[in-house]
């Protein structure tokens, strides 16, 4: 049996581990965009603000993939997929066949159509060209925008700020972080990023960017004096790579359309990661979670469902965490209450602010805004909210209680 | 593999597992550096120790962005490289049982890595409830001592509620 | 890698005496762990042994002798100290007569070889007044056990099918009886747990009495009560080997379970619950015995009420029950009879004479004031070694005062504590890794030689000072072995036992084989030969001659100025009485002092979790921040302050004037207090 596994990242690496460990015989070929060895994104932001090493970014080495049998092709694209021929296009016009394929080719940022915006000294944060090239324009003193202000916009922010650059964060919506904290939450969170010196301008609807001989950009938005800037950073969303899909028999709709085992409309193709659309653990058919949680168990269940097993997945829990501005920021599930969901919200100080929201005594999400215990306290919960069971005694949770819950996802 | 199992009906909390662990990690007896931890509850009068039990599909091994987890091949722990971890925490948004915590002078995460062989909290269990056995002997001797403490713990009144 | 030795011996930073393997380095010790075996232990230890390695090499060690003078403490050199010592000794012997010297051996140095070297010195020197921590410690128990059945037993845990620990915390205090115990709940017995507070081994209690402070003999009597009402007793061995059954029975009646509810708080239903689990595991019940019951106005009678518990279980000298024990053979050092001292009239003789005819022990709080008075005689030299009383006796203010007026104090020991600052000498101690000396484990009857490890040039051991000393000042023919191993070697001689052997044997040597029902063909060590429910040796003292309950005086006069009552003196598993509180790592765990109050109790006082109360009492008062527990884990009412911290000084607080009338221990368990906020300024 011949695999074949577009993309180099989470979704894949995890695919092909769990593919691995299971058949050892199959044949096995990675296909991936990108050059070189894999990388993590989650710690491009890291390396950025110098917490780690450079190094410390690849998640593999060559001999790793010997190792587990698989046949790299590094730095090429794949320009159509033929499923009823069992086939792929590169782009240098080789075709490759296969017996099984797993898409995991991710996402790609999503530049806003502002005007003036497409240009030099505008980048995003998302590969380790994006990181190299924000690395040299990360000088002390430079001023910096971030539009958006996501995960990866504001540790785009905290990065520039820990670099001595002057940093500026414009978001479109009312609130910072809006699908990760809750009001009261990306209050308090602002509250610290400003305090860091950082400033942060909610409900700015950026309209257009000039850019002078010297590179200086002037950014212009509604309402709101002119900004100067050297630099800007787009953190404003991602969308997943599809283009080469169409035309194919493959359905997609803002992503590629999976079952619970992680297979698309087409029998034999799979899609796992940021760029599937698949089910959540509410219940929901065909969402997408571009987040590396998901992107590990997508590609874990599809890898074991390509040895020819026939395993479910529980469904995406959207949950996430990172440390930036000094604190740790963390959320999960359905944080925000909806008619039917009661709340639990605690507050110690300034800097602290945790809240479980439960649907019928059911937790069903939690923001957290505090310390690595916050952290920890939603690992614990995250049981309750993945198996729908009942914790009565959330005060008794939060002080430690409840260690183990009955099933242990 | 072996792993530390543990016997709420045996524990006292008297806490010295704490204080090993962490004497052993930094030298002190912060209890906060310690991989292991007690929870005492006055009103039902149950102690329970736990540390992580090195899950056999270890969710924090396979979430790690930094390939920081990995298992020792000798003793089978699952261990945190220190050099390798960045600090981003997932590790401990993964565990289910919160057996993972944040060193906040080294910002990295840290975990039980059975000391390589030897624990040191089983050496200086008071009670005996600690005991450094194989994973099988570990789980059955675990699910009939926990479930009685849990299910006094959670009130609760049959098994499977 | 450095090549490391290793070498075993027993670890004394608590008297559990644990088996441990020392590890070295070039001659330094880098780490401890526990020795597997040792059956005392078998390998397990706390966390306290490993903090030896650095209370040995402390930079607060004491290495050198000191002198106070006007210019505070300097250090000589360890020969002129033995000889000023020595003169100064004669010149008080002279001028008031032997016996206003006197000795004081503590907790810290032990209570075998070590404890009768001083008994020695001071009889040798012509002074009966031998002083030790167990005017306070550890006699309350063996009183109370040796009234009743003629010696003080040891618990037979692993095949007992009930245990019951009695103002006991093996955790904290007696760390390894804690598996024994566990090891016996595995195999199916019962825990039952009395004690006021809901202590560490309370956690694990099938069945916790929450008695009052005080009221255990109530208890114990109901207990006894309730065995003869549902005839729960074991009628062949009371009928054949105990006196007085008939008269206690008759006493005990009052005690119904709802009585025993009234007078202790203790639910009847519960009571009845003990006494049905005590007869359903009869005669395998072990009933141990803490140093709780013994700080009472009652206590002797009150652990007396609970020691004829064995006899009426038949589980005295069974298995699984409080099993008699042979002691060692060795030659002993003291010389009572050799040299008798009685007519000199000890301090404390004649008011407590069942702690000198018991145990040839004086009475220190008795001593104080003997020392204050000047009355019966002058009581004006004294050598302390291992013994903090400046803080750990009660009435601190008083104990400072009485050492500070004494014509010579010499005191020996590893630190300076609140003692050695009173003192005219201090001379560094040896630490338990630098002397030789047995220790024997009742348990197993095993006796096991310590090593001497680490050696400082001017420290000495006990035996090398006492044997100077006494060289000194002529009487060094009592102190003929040139060094501890010399004597350590003679003492095992006398047993037929040899130094090699106790040197190849770390695990210890069993010096007679465990044996059960000695009373089947032995009498016992009561005046009778049988178990005594009924005392006439206490009658003829003018004692009452059955276990008598006498309410706690909180009780039957409660005073509305002093409306709480204070317990003090419950372990922490790091600290030992006054030590440790320089070993930093100890102070992260534990940083200081706490007042233990119900959360009911801390409403009322307005206090929340760490500010501060003041507790008084008719004694006198401290300042020290509240802990509030959980509404089960302490009775309101009552409250819990932990001895041994300069912070906040219990003894500041407890009473050195009102005692157990047998054993003259003080009232420090139940003492009568007020509580108030301290409002901050």
């Amino acid at each position: 049996m011949h695999l074949v596994v577009i993309g180099n990242g989470a979704a894949g690496l995890s695919a092909l581990n769990r593919f691995r460990a299971i058949d050892t015989d199959s044949q096995l070929t990675l296909i991936s965009a990108e050059s070189g060895t894999a990388y993590s994104r989650v710690l491009l932001p890291y390396y950025l603000r110098r917490k780690i090493p450079y190094e410390n970014l690849f998640i593999r080495r060559p001999e790793d993939y010997e190792k587990l049998g698989v046949r790299p092709e590094f730095g090429m694209r794949v320009s159509r997929v033929h499923p009823e021929t069992h086939s792929l296009t590169l782009e240098d016009g080789r075709s490759i066949g296969f017996d099984r394929l797993l898409i995991a080719t991710g996402s790609r940022p999503f530049l806003p159509p502002v005007e003036g915006l497409a240009g030099t000294n505008v980048c995003h944060l998302w590969t380790l060209r994006d990181t190299e090239q924000l690395d040299t324009l990360f000088q002390p003193g430079r001023r910096a925008l971030v539009l958006g202000s996501g995960f990866i916009a504001l540790q785009a922010a905290w990065a520039a700020q820990q670099r001595d650059l002057n940093v500026t964060v414009y978001e479109l919506l009312p609130r910072i972080m809006p699908t990760i904290l809750d009001e009261r939450g990306a209050a308090l969170l602002q509250q610290r990023v400003e305090e860091h010196g950082v400033e942060v301008r909610t409900a700015i609807h950026t309209e257009r960017v000039d850019r002078s001989k010297t590179g200086v950009l002037t950014v212009h938005a509604k309402n709101h004096p002119p900004l100067e800037v050297d630099l800007i950073i787009v953190g404003a969303g991602v969308r997943p790579n599809i283009e080469f899909l169409a035309g194919s028999p493959i359905r997609t709709d803002r992503g590629i359309l999976i079952d619970e085992y992680m297979q698309t409309n087409v029998p034999g193709i799979y899609a796992a990661g940021d760029v599937a659309r698949g089910p959540t653990s509410f219940g929901e058919t065909h969402q997408t979670h571009a987040l590396w949680p998901t992107a590990v168990e997508h590609g874990k269940i599809a890898g074991e469902n390509l040895t020819g097993r026939h395993v479910p997945y529980q469904g995406s829990l959207n949950m996430n965490v990172t440390e930036m501005f000094g604190i740790t920021v963390a959320s999960m599930g359905k944080f925000i209450e909806e008619r039917g969901h009661s709340s639990h919200p605690v507050e110690n100080g300034p800097s602290h602010y945790l809240k479980i929201v439960l649907r019928e005594g059911v937790p069903v999400g939690a923001v957290a805004l505090g310390g690595a215990e916050d952290a920890v306290i939603l690992g614990r919960l995250r049981p309750w909210v993945r198996n729908r069971r009942r914790l009565p005694d959330v005060e008794g949770f939060l002080k430690g209680r409840y260690l183990l819950p009955r099933q242990v996802a | 593999m072996r792993i530390v199992a543990v016997d709420p009906t045996s524990c006292v909390a008297c806490r010295n597992c704490e204080y090993a662990c962490a004497f052993k990690q930094t030298g002190d007896f912060d209890t906060k550096a310690s991989n292991i931890r007690v929870n005492f509850y006055p009103e039902e009068r149950v102690c329970i120790p736990w540390t992580c039990v090195h899950c056999g599909e270890g969710w924090c091994m396979e979430i790690c962005p930094a390939g920081a987890i990995l298992r020792n091949p000798e003793t089978g722990a699952v261990e945190i490289d220190a050099k390798r971890c960045a600090g981003c925490k997932m590790c401990l948004l993964a565990c289910p049982t919160g057996s993972i915590h944040f060193d906040k002078v080294e910002l990295v995460s840290k975990k039980c890595d059975l000391c390589g062989g030897d624990p040191s909290c089983v050496k200086f269990c008071t009670s005996g409830a600690l005991q450094f056995v194989e994973e099988d002997e570990a789980y059955s001797f675990r699910r009939e001592s926990l479930d009685a403490k849990l299910i006094r713990l959670f009130g609760l009144t049959k098994r499977g509620s | 890698m450095p090549e490391r030795q290793t070498v075993q011996t027993l670890c004394r930073m608590c008297d559990d005496r644990c088996a441990i393997n020392v590890y070295l380095e070039d001659g330094k010790i880098v780490d401890i762990d526990g020795y597997k075996d040792h059956p005392w232990n078998r390998g397990r230890l706390c966390v306290k042994a490993r903090a030896a390695v650095d209370m040995v090499y402390h930079p607060e060690r004491l290495l050198k002798p000191l002198k106070k003078t006007k210019k505070g403490f300097e250090e000589i050199p360890l020969e002129q100290a033995l000889d000023e010592i020595a003169e100064r000794l004669s010149t008080v012997k002279e001028k008031y007569g032997a016996r206003s010297v006197s000795i004081w051996k503590g907790e810290a140095i032990g209570f075998a070889q070590e404890e009768e070297m001083a008994r020695r010195f001071v009889h040798a020197l012509g002074s009966p007044n031998y002083f030790s921590n167990d005017s306070m410690c550890y006699n309350g128990r063996y009183f109370g056990y040796r009234l009743v059945e003629g010696s003080w037993p040891v618990p037979d845990y692993e095949s007992s099918r009930c245990v019951v620990l009695w103002g006991a915390n093996p955790p904290h205090a007696h760390p390894n009886m804690t598996q024994m115990i566990m090891r016996a709940r595995k195999a199916g017995a019962k825990l039952v747990v009395v004690d006021p507070r809901m202590s560490a081994i309370a956690r694990q209690a099938d069945l916790h009495a929450a008695l009052k402070p005080g009221t255990d003999g109530a208890l114990a009597l109901g207990l006894i009560q309730q065995l003869i009402e549902t005839q729960m007793f074991d009628r062949e061995f009371v009928e054949n080997y105990t006196v007085g059954f008939d008269e206690l029975a008759g006493y005990a009646k009052a005690f119904s379970p709802e009585a025993v509810e009234g007078e202790t708080g203790v639910p009847a239903a519960l009571v009845r619950e003990i006494a049905r689990t005590m007869a359903g595991a009869a005669p395998r019940v072990t009933v141990y015995v803490g140093n709780g019951p013994e700080h009472h106005e009652n206590g002797i009678n009150n652990i007396r009420a609970v020691a004829c518990l064995d006899a009426i279980l038949g589980a005295l000298d069974r298995e699984g029950g409080n099993r008699l024990v042979d002691g060692f053979q060795g030659a002993h050092l003291t010389l009572y009879d050799e040299i008798p001292l009685e007519h000199l009239g000890p301090i404390g003789a004649d008011r407590f004479p069942v702690l000198y005819g018991f145990r040839q022990e004086c009475h220190t709080m008795t001593g104080m004031d003997t020392i204050l008075s000047g009355k019966p005689y002058p009581l004006r030299a004294m050598i302390l070694t291992a013994a903090n009383p400046a803080m750990t006796n009660p009435n601190t203010l008083k104990v400072r005062k009485a050492l500070e007026s004494l014509d010579l104090f010499v005191v020996r020991d590893l630190f300076m504590t609140e003692t050695t600052e009173l003192a005219d000498y201090v001379l560094p101690a040896a630490s338990f890794l630098e002397r030789v000396e047995l220790h024997t484990h009742a348990k197993y009857q095993t006796v096991t030689m310590t090593r001497k490890i680490l050696e400082y040039p001017d420290v000495q051991d006990e035996y090398q000072f006492w044997h100077d000393l006494s060289h000194r000042l002529g009487f060094g023919k009592y102190f003929p072995w040139k060094d501890e191993t010399e004597l350590t070697s003679w003492i095992l001689e006398s047993a037929d036992l040899s130094l090699e052997q106790a040197a190849a044997h770390p695990e210890g040597i069993e010096y007679a084989p465990i044996r059960y029902e000695r009373w089947k063909s032995e009498t016992l060590g009561t005046p009778s030969g049988k178990v005594e429910f009924r005392s006439q040796y206490l009658e003829d003292l003018g004692y009452p001659a059955l276990p008598e309950y006498k309410p706690p005086a909180y009780l039957d006069a409660p005073d509305p100025d002093y409306p709480y009552v204070l317990i003090t003196g419950a372990r922490k598993l790091l600290y030992y009485h006054s030590r440790f509180r320089n070993i930093k790592r100890f102070r992260t765990a534990i940083p200081g002092p706490e007042a233990e109050l119900h959360p009911r109790d801390a409403a009322a006082l307005g206090v929340a979790d760490g500010e501060e109360i003041r507790i008084t009492s008719r004694i006198g008062s401290l300042e020290v921040p509240v802990k509030i527990m959980s509404k089960s884990e302490i009775l309101p009412g009552t409250l819990q302050l932990t001895h041994g911290w300069k912070e906040a000084n219990a003894n500041l607080l407890t009473h050195d004037d009102r005692f157990d009338p047998i054993s003259g221990f003080p009232l420090m368990k139940a003492v009568e207090v007020r509580l108030e906020k301290v409002e901050k300024v």
